[in-house]
C-alpha cells in the first residue's frame, strides 16, 4: 500500500510536480525500500530515452511551405468574411424588419380584438366585513353573542358622538328599517314587546 | 503592397497581437502561428506518428483558432488556446480513425525512421539503445490516449501538469494520475529492456 503511493509520489517527482515535505519522506522510503528504487530507477531510463527519441527536427522548407500555405488560406478566409459582411447584413436588416412588422401585427391584433377587462370598483361594506368575520366565529354561540355585543356597543358610541339622542330617535330612520325582512322586523318587534314588558314590571315593582 | 507594420511584428506581444489579429490583421495572426506552430505540430506529431496528419491538423487549428479569434477572451494565453484546440482536433481525429490504416503503417515507418534520422546522432549508440528506442516508441504509441496525450505533452513537450491540464481541458490531479497511470505501464512493458541497459 505504502509502495504504490510512492509510485505515484516518483511519477510527480519527475514532473518537478511533488512538494518538498513529499520528496523528504520519499528518499526516507527510497533507502529502505529496493523494490522502489528499482522502480524509480526504471522510471529514469524512460523519461531519458523519451526525452531523447522525439529530438525531431523538421527541414525549414517545410516551415517555408506550411507558413505559405498558412497565409493563402487566411488572406483567403479574410477575403471571404469581406464578401459576406454585405450579405450578413443585409440579412439582418431583412429579418430586423421581419421581426419588427410581426410586433406591430400582433400589436394591431390585441388592440382591435382584445377588449380590456374593465377593473371592478371596490367599494367598501361593512356588510362583507362583518359576514366574513360571522363566518370565522363559526357556530360558537358565546362568541357570536359577545361579537354582537361589542357591535351593538360601538353602534352606540357613534350614536352617542353624533347626537342622536337630540334626534327623532334612530328607530324613525327610514333607513334602519327599510332593508329588513318580514322575520327580522317580528323578531325586533318581539323583543321590543319583551322590553316593555320588563319595564312595566319594574314600575309596577 | 508593403505593410510598414510587418517589420515590427516580431517585437510586439502575443496580447497586442492579439488584439491586432482580432480587427483582421493577417500578419499579425502569422506572426502568432509562427511562434507557436512548431511546438503544437511535434505534439501533434507524436499523437499521431504521421506527418502530413500533423502538418494538416497544425493548418486546420491555427485557422479554427483565426475563425473563432472574436471569441477568445484572452483568460488564458494565446499559446494554451490554440494549444487546446489543436490538441482536441488531434484527439478527435485519432477517435474517429480518420486515417487509413496502410497509409498509417506506411507513414509511422517513414515518419519514426525521418525521426531517428533527424535526430542527433548518438556515438555512443548501441544495438540495445536502439532497442529500447524502438519498444519506447511502440510502448507509447500503444498506451491509452488520454494516458498518451498526457505524456506527450508533459513529457515531449516539457509543460506542467498545471499547463497540460488546461490544454487537455481537465484538473491537474488527472494529469497527475494519468501521468503515473502511462509510466506504469511503460515500465511494465519495458521492464526487459530495461534491466538489461
Amino acid at each position: 500500500m505504502r509502495c504504490k503511493t510512492i509510485e505515484k509520489w516518483l511519477s510527480d517527482r519527475i514532473d518537478g510536480e511533488l512538494s518538498e515535505r513529499k520528496i523528504k519522506s520519499l528518499q526516507a522510503h527510497l533507502e529502505r525500500c529496493p523494490s522502489c528504487r528499482s522502480y524509480a530507477a526504471a522510471l529514469e531510463k524512460i523519461q531519458d530515452e523519451a526525452r531523447s527519441i522525439e529530438r525531431l527536427e523538421v527541414s525549414p522548407s517545410f516551415w517555408e511551405e506550411f507558413t505559405s500555405r498558412l497565409r493563402s488560406d487566411l488572406s483567403s478566409k479574410k477575403q471571404e468574411k469581406r464578401l459576406e459582411r454585405p450579405l450578413v447584413k443585409r440579412w439582418r436588416w431583412a429579418g430586423a424588419s421581419a421581426a419588427l412588422t410581426l410586433l406591430i401585427v400582433v400589436g394591431l391584433y390585441f388592440l382591435l380584438f382584445f377588449e380590456k377587462p374593465v377593473p371592478e370598483m371596490y367599494v367598501f361594506s361593512y356588510e362583507d366585513s362583518l359576514a366574513q368575520i360571522y363566518r370565522e366565529i363559526g357556530r360558537d354561540p358565546e362568541l357570536e353573542t359577545l361579537f354582537n355585543l361589542v357591535v351593538l356597543a360601538s353602534i352606540g358610541e357613534s350614536l352617542e358622538g353624533a347626537g342622536w339622542q337630540d334626534s327623532a330617535g334612530f328607530q324613525e330612520s327610514s333607513l334602519l328599517w327599510e332593508n329588513l325582512s318580514e322575520e327580522e322586523l317580528k323578531l325586533i318587534e318581539s323583543e321590543i314587546k319583551k322590553e316593555e314588558k320588563i319595564e312595566e314590571e319594574s314600575h309596577e315593582g | 503592397m508593403s505593410n510598414p507594420m510587418k517589420g515590427s511584428m516580431a517585437d510586439r506581444s502575443d496580447d497586442h497581437l492579439v488584439d491586432l489579429a482580432k480587427q483582421g490583421d493577417v500578419e499579425a495572426f502569422a506572426e502568432l502561428a509562427r511562434r507557436c506552430q512548431e511546438r503544437i505540430f511535434y505534439s501533434i506529431f507524436a499523437l499521431t506518428k504521421n506527418h502530413q496528419d500533423a502538418s494538416d491538423l497544425t493548418q486546420e487549428a491555427l485557422m479554427q483558432a483565426f475563425k473563432s479569434l472574436k471569441t477568445f477572451k484572452q483568460r488564458s494565453s494565446f499559446n494554451t488556446w490554440v494549444y487546446r484546440i489543436a490538441v482536441n482536433l488531434t484527439l478527435n481525429f485519432l477517435k474517429k480513425g480518420k486515417r487509413d490504416g496502410a497509409r498509417q503503417v506506411l507513414d509511422e515507418s517513414l515518419s519514426w525512421a525521418e525521426a531517428k534520422e533527424d535526430a542527433s546522432p548518438s556515438p555512443e549508440g548501441s544495438s540495445l539503445k536502439k532497442e529500447l528506442s524502438r519498444k519506447l516508441r511502440e510502448a507509447v504509441d500503444s498506451l491509452p490516449l488520454p494516458y498518451r496525450a498526457s505524456f506527450v505533452l508533459v513529457v515531449f513537450q516539457g509543460m506542467t501538469h498545471n499547463q497540460a491540464a488546461r490544454v487537455l481541458g481537465c484538473s491537474e490531479n488527472t494529469v497527475s494520475w494519468r501521468m503515473h497511470k502511462a509510466r506504469k505501464i511503460l515500465q511494465a512493458s519495458l521492464n526487459p529492456y530495461l534491466e538489461g541497459r
